[in-house]
């Protein structure tokens, strides 16, 4: 393992902001820790890197402990080993690109013909080369993040850490530079750990998404596990879209109630345990939308109103108000807002999480 | 994995580095130690003081009779008349000075470049000499006077040495320093508040006194308190214009209980304590308008702020900054060098008999190199020195915040509220009890300096340290830097303008410095501001003048070179 993190804990004062977290990075692996902010995930990136001091657990990097308070070790960021590539970049202006990207190597003390040919292949793999004497008031955005990146990744560290580093880009710059940074990732064969509150950035990145709340991991795995799978109602919520139905069981495994009485068969079920408040998880893209009077298609019909019609191109988004809650439908279909409808899902396509 | 925990071996410790850290901690201990003694010595001594019944190193007895002597019908006078001095001054100063930053920002002035220097230079013009230039004028047998008298056949002419003259020559001295401060507000202003009251139908002069003025009420407000706070703790212009006429305030209180018989030490230091509580409370007040101003709607952003014509006004407005410039700056200049190229006083230049001789004595004088030398190395060296301390100190409480940086941080802003005058006064008490040989030294004076301006040098680079993105440091970290690595490399590369710029900051205060240092020479230590005044007492105006001139050539000389070398100082 690369990052091997065990029952992190911290606290600000009487605070706890990170409550015994574990996680682990593996060789070459892209992990993604995704949350709404406040979560703790930067916070937890943080004390990874040593720019905050751990109140508890352990920390290792590369089989060695960083951080354990209990025993009083607390290595200091500098002999971590590691490459970070910061929110708002942390390009130094008074260096050009090749002194900032040179920096971990020259407090090093490795050798200047040494350094000029790491920075050399470092700006060549974020293809910078051109820019090297240039300052960094003289580039763009996009530019000083690759810059960052190059700093990040000389010298080979032995992982690489990244706290939202594409949240200052633009849209479109945004995309390419996910690839960017993944292509160089894999090239590098180091592991990763990256910070985001971008659902959309986690999935196509990663190899493995951890879900963040409130300081605690709600869930970890594959981006297809945390979309197909989540393990509550949050998970479901923040990765991806989704809408929730609250439902009651009846008894009969695989059969639930919604509000109004009608029966739905749902295949798919979360860890439950005793929670007695279940909902029903809908995707959009799952959910089909009929005319009130078409033939009911199956069981799994629920009777409805639509509130609300987007137009978004390759569908239209549907808010239709059944009994219980709304839904969020997407349909290539014309509907009339207000016209009675009903909507229908297949037994595998919907999952019951646990409430909140 | 977990199991396997403890076989994991724990990552060597380089020992190099950690020493490196541990010189951190040192810095920090010293740093705190250097600031808290500074501070806090003058501060004990002084409050020890006042409760004493004699002089320093001398017997005594415990005593509050030096309180009690405080509410004498003659002191009470004298806490009056300084506050009263005080008010006037910031009053006029402050709309003097934001009617000229203005006119000068916000309408088609014509003169603006040629203005804006000549205030620089008067910002810069020492107040001592200011002072000894309008006594030339305006004495009795001044210049103006005899312009009253013999031309204009006025017999009642104008008192210099006055309440009024101590105010005017005040308004003159502090007017630029308004100016300075109400030209950032008045510059970065919104401009979408003002379009938004013409859009709904206002004239200019509704927009200025209904949105302008407002917003911009807390700068006016907290420049007011400081104005007053410079005006009741400064000590060259009551001293030389007040003096004479038995005007006392109180900085010039203190300077006649130590150093005329009969004196009385413990007296002053209850009348320094007192300054130095009415001081505080100002600048307690200063902080929380400015604190509360930062949530007013000034956004900083610049542009759109439309420049108004001043049309048939265009003649007053030109009357009004060129007749400050000239009667703060020109006039002064002119008598001075006139008064040193004649040989005795006439008031008719063409009856003068000209002479080189005071440029001469000076060129020839052992005592005149030497307060000159002096002053260079009271300014450069002391300078230096100060800058350092305020350097580190804003690091540890801007950057790094080590447990008890709050210590650190309020006693370093402490002498903001002591006048020069009252901290010189607490040297003087502190140095007959500590086993050091300073006192008459040019050490003492710097020390002294260093405490008063600490403050001031520490939020000129602090302001800078905190706008230096954090993450910028914590990249030097990540990338093997050690903090005093990253401190190196990375701060103070980047923070170097403010260091500059409190630099020169330090090294005209100390320059220009009188108040902090009158209770403090002897013979071997004077620097310029004593020797001219020294002169002056004498009624050697001639030797005085001319001494004048070189000195305002080398403070106007030495910020040339600063700006040339140093281009980024200015700005600060």
């Amino acid at each position: 393992m690369s990052i091997t993190v065990r029952n992190l804990v911290k606290r600000y004062g009487q605070l706890e902001v990170v409550h015994s977290i574990s996680l682990d990075v593996a060789d070459g692996e892209f992990v993604s820790l995704l949350g709404p902010s406040g979560c703790g995930k930067t916070t937890t990136l943080r004390c990874i890197a040593g720019l905050e001091d751990a109140s508890g657990g352990s920390i290792s990097i590369d089989g060695k402990i960083v951080s354990e308070p209990e025993k009083n070790v607390l290595v200091p960021t500098y002999s971590r080993d590691i490459g970070m590539v910061f929110q708002s970049y942390a390009v130094w202006p008074h260096m050009t690109v090749a002194k900032n990207v040179a920096f971990p190597l020259s407090v090093r003390g490795v050798s200047s013909d040494e350094i000029r040919r790491q920075v050399d292949e470092a700006l060549g793999i974020v293809g910078l080369t051109e820019l090297k004497d240039r300052y960094p008031s003289q580039l763009s955005g996009g530019q000083q993040q690759r810059v960052a990146l190059a700093r990040a990744v000389i010298g080979k560290p032995k992982v690489l850490l990244f706290d939202e580093p594409l949240s200052n880009l633009d849209a479109k710059l945004r995309e390419g530079t996910r690839v960017e940074i993944r292509r160089i990732q894999r090239r590098l064969n180091v592991a990763a750990l990256y910070v985001t509150h971008d659902q959309e950035e986690a999935l196509t990145m990663s190899d493995r998404v951890i879900v963040m709340k409130s300081g605690h991991v709600m869930q970890a795995g594959k981006p297809r596990e945390l979309y197909h799978e989540p393990v509550n109602r949050f998970v479901g919520d923040f990765v991806g879209t989704a809408s929730f139905l609250p439902v009651e069981a009846t008894g009969d495994p695989g059969v639930w109630r919604t509000a109004d009485g009608t029966s739905v068969c749902v295949r798919r079920a979360a860890m439950l345990g005793n929670s007695k408040a279940c909902q029903l998880m809908l995707r959009p893209e799952s959910v089909s939308i009929l005319d009130d009077d078409a033939q009911a298609a199956g069981s799994n019909s629920l009777k409805g109103r639509v509130l609300e019609a987007s137009y978004m191109g390759p569908y239209t988004e549907y808010l239709v108000e059944v009994s219980g809650g709304t839904l969020k439908v997407h349909s290539q279909f014309d509907f009339a807002v207000d016209a009675p409808v009903q909507v229908h899902f297949n037994p595998d396509s919907g999952r019951i999480v646990p409430g909140e | 994995m977990h199991e396997a925990q403890s076989a994991v071996p724990i990552a060597r410790k380089p020992r190099l580095r950690w020493d490196r850290e541990v010189l951190l901690k040192v810095i920090y201990a010293a740093t705190l130690v250097l600031v808290v003694l500074l501070v806090m010595t003058p501060l004990a001594a002084l409050i020890y003081g006042s409760f004493r019944s004699s002089a320093p190193g001398v017997e005594g007895d415990w005593t509050i009779a030096n309180y009690a002597n405080l509410a004498s019908a003659n002191l009470l006078s004298t806490i009056w008349l300084t506050l009263l001095v005080g008010v006037l001054s910031a009053v006029f100063c402050v709309v003097i000075g934001t009617a000229m930053a203005l006119i000068i920002h916000r309408t088609d002035f014509a003169y603006k470049n040629i203005i804006t220097a000549l205030i620089g230079l008067a910002f810069y013009f020492p107040a001592f000499i200011l002072a000894m230039a309008w006594i030339i004028l305006g004495s009795p047998g001044g210049l103006i006077n005899f312009l009253f008298r013999d031309v204009l056949g006025i017999t009642d002419g104008v008192k210099i040495y006055s309440v009024a003259g101590i105010v005017f020559v005040t308004i003159l001295h502090q007017v630029p320093f308004v100016y300075l401060l109400m030209r950032g507000p008045i510059i970065s202003m919104d401009g979408v508040f003002e379009e938004a009251a013409r859009a709904a139908g206002a004239r200019s002069h509704h927009v200025l006194f209904r949105i302008t003025l407002p917003l911009l009420s807390y700068s006016l407000l907290s420049s007011l308190i400081l104005t007053f706070v410079l005006a009741i703790e400064q000590f060259a212009i009551p001293a030389m214009l007040g003096l004479p006429g038995h005007i006392t305030l109180l900085p010039t209180q203190i300077y006649l209980l130590v150093r005329f018989p009969p004196t009385d030490y413990g007296l002053a230091a209850a009348v320094g304590l007192t300054l130095a509580a009415l001081t505080s409370l100002a600048i307690l007040a200063q902080r929380r308008v400015t604190r509360a101003g930062r949530m007013a709607t000034v956004t900083g952003k610049a542009g759109h702020l439309r420049t108004l014509p001043l049309g048939r006004w265009r003649w007053a407005a030109n009357t009004f900054c060129f007749g400050f410039v000239f009667l703060s700056l020109i006039l002064p200049s002119l008598i001075l060098i006139y008064m040193s190229v004649i040989k005795w006083y006439v008031s008719n230049p063409f009856l003068a008999q000209y002479t080189l001789r005071n440029y001469e004595f000076i060129w020839n004088s052992a005592d005149a190199h030497k307060s000159i030398w002096n002053t260079l190395i009271v300014s450069g060296v002391g300078g230096i020195f100060g800058v350092a301390l305020a350097f580190l100190t804003s690091y540890f409480t801007v950057r790094l915040k080590p447990p008890s940086y709050r210590l650190l941080d309020f006693t370093a802003s402490l002498p903001f509220g002591v006048p020069g005058m009252v901290m010189a006064l607490g040297f003087l008490w502190a140095y007959a009890y500590l086993p050091l040989p300073f006192y008459g030294t040019l050490a003492l004076i710097i020390v002294a300096f260093i405490t008063r301006y600490l403050p001031y040098a520490t939020e000129a680079i602090g302001g800078q340290l905190v706008q230096i993105d954090k993450s910028l440091e914590e990249a030097a970290w990540v990338g093997g830097a050690t903090k005093l690595g990253g401190l190196r490399r990375i701060l103070l590369p980047l923070s170097l303008p403010s260091i500059q710029g409190a630099y020169f900051l330090l090294f005209m205060a100390f320059f220009r410095e009188m108040s902090s240092v009158v209770l403090l020479f002897t013979s071997n230590s004077k620097v310029i501001s004593i020797s001219i005044w020294g002169f002056f007492e004498g009624a050697d105006w001639g030797l005085a003048s001319s001494f004048s001139v070189l000195t305002t050539l080398i403070i106007f000389g030495v910020i040339w070179l600063i700006v040339w070398l140093m281009p980024a100082a200015r700005r600060v």
